[in-house]
């Protein structure tokens, strides 16, 4: 147990806790901002548990979520954007 | 313990406080507005400074500049979306106000 995965089970729970909670309830818009911050975090939880492993290989999950994840934010709000007119 | 694990154990504590000061503020701050002031410090302070905190423990290399790649990454995607869900959030309320 090192000081990164420490972190990463931290926010984990702590972090992606409140957004997905946030994703359950209330207006579509705010989900949607509950579900960009979960990217965020998860995305910094999985640097982290790749450093914590010394497995430096499994970085490219996160830059490849860093990719998609604002994409599938923005796909997202275009669909909003849709319903609302 | 070396100088250069201090410095990136102190940058990973204040990354981390960042990313959690955002999820606790995402559960308490009420209203739509407010809200979203949460999500821009996470992605334009939290991530990079846990990025930049890995860099630091990796040492000088390809390694690190793929790290600070991804930190960068995670700044300029979470503030276009930040915005873009602002966006959204502003035409429901006009919508919902009609």
């Amino acid at each position: 147990m090192n000081a990164w995965l420490i972190a990463a089970a931290v926010l984990a729970a702590c972090g992606v806790g409140p957004c997905l909670l946030l994703g359950l309830r209330g207006s579509p818009e705010q989900r949607l901002a509950g579900l960009n911050l979960a990217a965020t975090i998860t995305s910094v939880v999985l640097l982290l548990l790749a450093q914590g492993f010394s497995r430096t290989s499994y970085t490219d999950l996160a830059l490849d979520l860093a990719v998609l994840a604002p994409a599938g934010t923005l796909v997202f709000t275009r669909f909003l954007a849709g319903r609302q007119q | 313990m070396t100088p250069r694990h201090t410095l990136a154990l102190v940058l990973l504590v204040a990354g981390a406080a960042a990313l959690l000061l955002a999820a606790l503020a995402l559960a308490v701050l009420p209203g739509p507005y407010l809200r979203l002031h949460a999500l821009s410090p996470a992605a334009a302070l939290g991530a990079p400074l846990v990025a930049l905190a890995l860099a630091v423990d990796t040492g000088p290399g390809r390694a690190a500049v793929k790290l600070l790649v991804i930190g960068l990454l995670l700044a300029i995607g979470g503030t276009v979306t930040t915005m873009a869900v602002a966006r959204t959030t502003v035409r429901a309320e006009r919508k919902a106000q009609q």
